[in-house]
């Protein structure tokens, strides 16, 4: 095992050689690439887990002929912001890069992911989840490891909806009913937060049944469906909407201070979380862990069984990898079946894990947690995550999900009709796609 | 510059003006004292106490905690920013003060272009060229260090607008030509006799070129990959993500205020002891 | 006030009693003579290969980029002045065009009134609280506007911050500072904080500069100190006036990192907020570099041009007056 501080070191010595060299040798000598020389192969990496040093660390215990540099360069966008540069400058990115699902069709068209086909990332393919290798394949083309998932399930405050004789609601039509008896007992509560996050949205429409986009590079690089307006997507927005307008959802943005708090004082009662949420709330939510519970979410058909997913990541190669084969193997390995990174990934990292072999785990599925009252919350997601079915993206979903968030946001400060969100969003994406030379299907 | 002192200043004693002003100071400090007294403050406390006052008295743990976290990485970033701004600020006043004076004590071929140019190149947006500049480096392949931030920063035309108003007004031409009938060289009248006057001017680009580079968040947002590398602004405001991201597993909203709080220090003592000296040279530009 | 400067002020402006007799520009220009002119050359080239280096070039790469387009399906192709046409037909940019107008018709008079005020109060006020005011006020300038924000994005929060419960007090309903109605007036907020001192700061140093011989007639007609400063004082600094207004212009027209920050805590903040902001997505989210380029090439020529009409306009009222 490597000392704990080794990290540190490496930190130090690197920027000591960039301060030594570039001092003393003309400017444009500085910085790129290390030097080559003799020893492991050195891979980059670009990944912003939590916790993630460790995994690094049992990463680079476990092998002498490859050794990983980990670099977070910021979260989610700020990352990807540095990724497109890099891409575009067809300099600068690292030869691993963690991505999430719906990012991957974006890099893919920009041209900056490796095909990880050629250097035996298919036989990976029934270690994982069958929704999450198939957004991360486009046909025997590789082009993302997945690491971990969110499948979707309903947080509740047990004790409230107890102590208040509502029932816990397995439909949607419930869940707004519930809403409604939620505002009569506490005037200040809510039933939850319309969170204004784009992968929160997408997954309850892809639990309605939505799926709004299709895109396969290997079949057509030119061709996009976008078809926002299907009856299976309106009814979320119409739904959501609706209980907003009647003043019996919060508008807080996820995330923020505010919606934490809200949380954690009885603000709100119920949140369409996802399987990484146990670990997210745990830190967090002091007042009222214990007080929560997880049932599977509300069906809009009683006694379906529909599934969403929110949020996940992948590890990728990018086509400036020096050396892809020792990339794939690190994109593949970091995580992939080793303990140490899952251990890490599952008790401190809190991650869902995409690989099959491990949510199946005893140790998993029957962890019980004490933020829930002792319930095996894990029992809920891993049937959640074997029930997901397949779900695309376009290729420019930042666009997508920033033009619905820019419309629902008109619809929360009244300036727009929830139903026409959805309309607007379509065809602002539509006149997008074909602005970029897509030939658009629905 | 000499200002009259404000001895000679009508002294004018009434309530109105002291009321505003008591106003004035509220609405200025307040934020200010907010971080000062969120700094000291644990995470629980920073999201349950009341915003204005002290809760636990955190302040210590907090500080040992922000150096302390991710290998100690702020301090680094600390260090980034002194020297990134440290060197832009002396690199850029140095091509500043030159440039000013040449342009406002000697005549030569295209002079007269390069000034009316120069106010014109005080207005390009900055964020205008962040990203051709990326390209060009990248070229170059000097982002992802030191540099990519601080050659970019050496470019001041504000400050060479400064310089030159400030030399056309106080470095008077006969001085000059004095010691150039003395066969003194362009150099040494520059050094011995120019500098010393100009030193209120000098001292003002330096300050704000010094803060611009301080503050600045985008260049070294769009040129720096490495955490390593980071300056404060940019530091901060990723661990701020982390912190929206991962409530759970991290508790950064303290490391955030404290973080903050520490990048403001430097600068505001430096701005308020230094002030006597940047504040003349200020008035030499606003006079223009 | 000293006209010997060609850049801003032509000759012909009729300059107020200068504070130090200052010989005529003729009079320089004979003298000059005897210098190197390639010596000033030298002086000059260092700063000249910066600019060349980090203005000029970038700025001639991002027209060149602006020229071409590159869509995601069909790759790059030249286009010529395509993207501008569309810069300006995209309401998207006009939106943001129009918000930051907006902004600045009501941000700029504020701030700059409350900063001529204040510096009006502390040149005829010299008492101790003037001197804690001055540097109190000047504070909020050496905090990143990144932190600023950031921390004005706490202040704000219903669960960090002590404003938004304020109207619970009395039995109202808690503000949302980062409701649609409320946003750009909370952002306004924060560039206010910001920049209120430095202005203040600037045109009380511009206040210093004016010659007491000017308003001492005034005094002894015993004119009140505000009539002084309407009448003499605030004339007499004109030009500071207008370059502090120009220079917030040129700022205003720019505007990124506060809603860039902000859009953390506020979903409104969408993306064409501003038109920096805009270019920024462009670029960043959507890896349209070409049509970010162009965005960013029009908004700097909009800047440009509107800063040079602002001069322009400014100088022809100053030699009419």
């Amino acid at each position: 095992m490597l000392g704990t501080n080794w990290l540190a070191k490496a930190r130090m010595a690197k920027l000591g050689r960039g301060l030594a060299v570039c001092g003393l040798l003309a400017v444009a000598a500085c910085g790129g690439a290390t030097g080559e020389d003799s020893g492991p192969v050195r891979v980059s990496v670009w990944a912003w887990y939590p916790e993630f040093k460790g995994v690094v660390e049992a990463f680079n215990a476990s092998h002498s002929d490859i050794q990983v540099d980990w670099t977070n360069v910021g979260t989610g966008p700020d990352q990807y912001a540095k990724l497109k540069t890099a891409f575009t400058a067809g300099k600068g990115a690292p030869d691993v890069a963690m991505v999430e699902f719906q990012q991957i069709p974006t890099f893919v068209i920009l041209d900056g992911l490796a095909d990880m086909g050629p250097y035996g990332a298919n036989e990976d393919k029934d270690l994982y989840a069958e929704w999450a290798w198939s957004q991360a394949t486009d046909g025997e083309k590789v082009y993302a490891i997945p690491v971990d998932g969110g499948p979707m399930a309903l947080m509740y405050r047990k004790d409230l909806f107890d102590q208040h004789g509502i029932p816990v609601p397995t439909t949607w039509a419930e869940y707004a009913d519930a809403a409604a008896r939620i505002k009569a007992v506490d005037p200040d509560a809510y039933i939850a937060s319309f969170g204004s996050d784009g992968g929160w949205l997408n997954g309850l429409m892809w639990q309605a049944g939505c799926r709004p986009y299709g895109y396969s590079q290997a079949k057509a690089k030119d061709e996009v469906k976008i078809n926002l307006t299907a009856p299976e997507c309106k009814k979320v927005v119409d739904l959501y909407g609706d209980l907003v307008d009647k003043g019996l959802m919060a508008q807080d943005k996820f995330f923020t201070a505010d919606a934490t708090a809200a949380l954690d004082s009885g603000k709100y009662w119920t949140w369409a979380a996802a399987g990484w949420t146990p670990g997210y709330v745990a830190g967090s939510l002091k007042n009222t862990a214990g007080k929560w519970a997880v049932a599977p979410m509300p069906q809009w058909t009683a006694g379906a069984d529909e599934q969403g997913d929110w949020g996940g990541s992948t590890f990728t190669v990018t086509k400036q990898a020096k050396n892809p084969q020792a990339a794939t193997t690190v994109a593949r390995e970091l995580f992939g079946r080793s303990k140490a990174a899952w251990d890490i990934g599952l008790n401190k990292a809190f991650l869902y894990p995409l690989v099959k072999d491990v949510a199946a785990d005893p140790a998993f599925t029957g962890k019980a947690y004490e933020f829930f009252n002792g319930q095996k919350v894990n029992e809920i997601f891993v049937p959640v995550s074997q029930k997901l079915g397949e779900f695309q993206y376009t290729p420019f979903q930042d666009f997508v999900f920033k033009d619905l968030n820019d419309r629902t946001a008109e619809a929360m400060s009244g300036g727009r009709e929830w139903s026409t969100v959805l309309e607007e969003t379509q065809k602002n994406v539509v006149a997008y796609a074909e602005k970029q030379g897509f030939k658009v299907s629905r | 510059m000499t200002i009259g002192g404000a001895g000679n200043r009508t002294t004018v004693k009434t309530r109105l003006p002291h009321v505003l002003m008591a106003a004035g100071i509220l609405y200025f400090l307040v934020p200010l004292l907010w971080v000062v007294i969120a700094a000291t403050k644990s995470q629980p406390d920073l999201l349950d106490s009341p915003a204005l006052w002290f809760a636990e008295f955190n302040l210590v743990e907090n500080i040992e905690q922000l150096f302390r976290e991710d290998d100690g990485v702020y301090g680094q970033w600390l260090l980034n920013t002194a020297l990134y701004s440290g060197l832009s600020a002396l690199g850029a006043t140095a091509l500043a003060a030159a440039a000013g004076y040449g342009l406002a004590r000697f005549s030569f071929v295209g002079k007269r272009l390069f000034e009316t140019a120069l106010l014109g190149m005080i207005m390009v947006p900055a964020t205008a060229l962040v990203l051709p500049t990326y390209l060009i480096l990248s070229e170059l392949e000097i982002v992802d260090t030191m540099w990519a931030v601080i050659l970019p920063s050496l470019l001041s035309p504000f400050g060479a607008y400064l310089v030159r108003v400030y030399v056309a007004e106080s470095v008077p031409v006969e001085l000059i030509d004095a010691a150039r009938i003395d066969r003194a060289g362009e150099l040494r009248i520059f050094w011995q006799i120019a500098v010393p006057m100009m030193r209120p001017a000098i001292v003002t680009v330096f300050l704000f070129t010094l803060v611009a580079t301080w503050n600045n968040y985008f260049l070294p947002l769009v040129m720096l990959s490495d955490a390593d590398l980071y300056p404060l602004t940019v530091g901060l405001t990723t661990w701020f993500n982390t912190a929206q991201q991962e409530a759970g597993t991290r508790m950064l909203f303290n490391l955030v205020v404290t973080g903050s709080l520490l990048a403001i220090v430097p600068l505001v003592v430096a701005f308020v002891l230094l002030q006597r000296f940047w504040r003349s040279g200020a008035a030499a530009g606003a006079l223009k | 006030m000293t006209r010997s400067i060609p850049i801003t002020a032509p000759a012909a402006d009729s300059p107020p009693p200068p504070h130090r007799p200052v010989e005529s520009r003729s009079r320089r220009r004979s003298r000059r003579v005897t210098a190197h002119p390639v010596a000033g050359a030298l002086f000059v080239l260092p700063f000249f290969l910066v600019v060349v280096a980090f203005l000029i070039v970038p700025l001639g790469y991002a027209f060149w980029l602006s020229l071409s387009s590159k869509s995601l399906a069909l790759g790059t192709r030249f286009t010529g002045i395509d993207n501008y046409v569309r810069a300006f037909t995209d309401p998207v940019l006009l939106d943001g065009l129009l918000r930051v107008v907006l902004f600045g018709l009501v941000q700029i008079p504020i701030m700059l009134g409350i900063a001529l005020a204040g510096a009006l109060t502390l040149d005829a006020v010299t008492t101790k609280f003037a001197l804690a005011f001055r540097l109190i006020a000047f504070m909020p300038y050496a905090v990143p506007a990144v932190v600023g924000a950031l921390m004005w994005g706490f202040l704000y929060s219903r669960t960090f911050g002590p404003f938004a419960d304020l109207p619970t007090f009395v039995g109202g309903d808690p503000i949302d500072f980062f409701s649609s109605s409320l946003l750009l007036l909370s952002l306004g907020n924060i560039v206010t904080w910001a920049w209120t001192g430095y202005n203040m700061i600037i045109l009380y140093s511009a206040l210093q500069g004016v010659p007491r011989e000017m308003y001492e007639a005034a005094v002894i007609d015993g004119a009140t100190p505000v009539q002084i400063a309407l009448r003499v004082k605030v004339p007499a600094i004109k030009q500071a006036i207008s370059l502090a207004a120009i220079f917030t212009v040129i700022g205003t027209m720019q505007f990124f990192t506060e809603p860039a920050i902000m859009a953390r805590f506020a979903p409104q903040i969408s993306a064409g907020y501003t038109p920096n902001l805009y270019a920024y997505n462009q670029a960043f989210a959507y890896s349209d570099f070409h049509y970010s380029a162009a965005l960013s090439f029009a908004l700097g020529f909009l800047v440009f041009v509107v800063a040079y009409a602002f001069v322009f306009i400014n100088r022809r009222r100053g030699a009419r007056s």
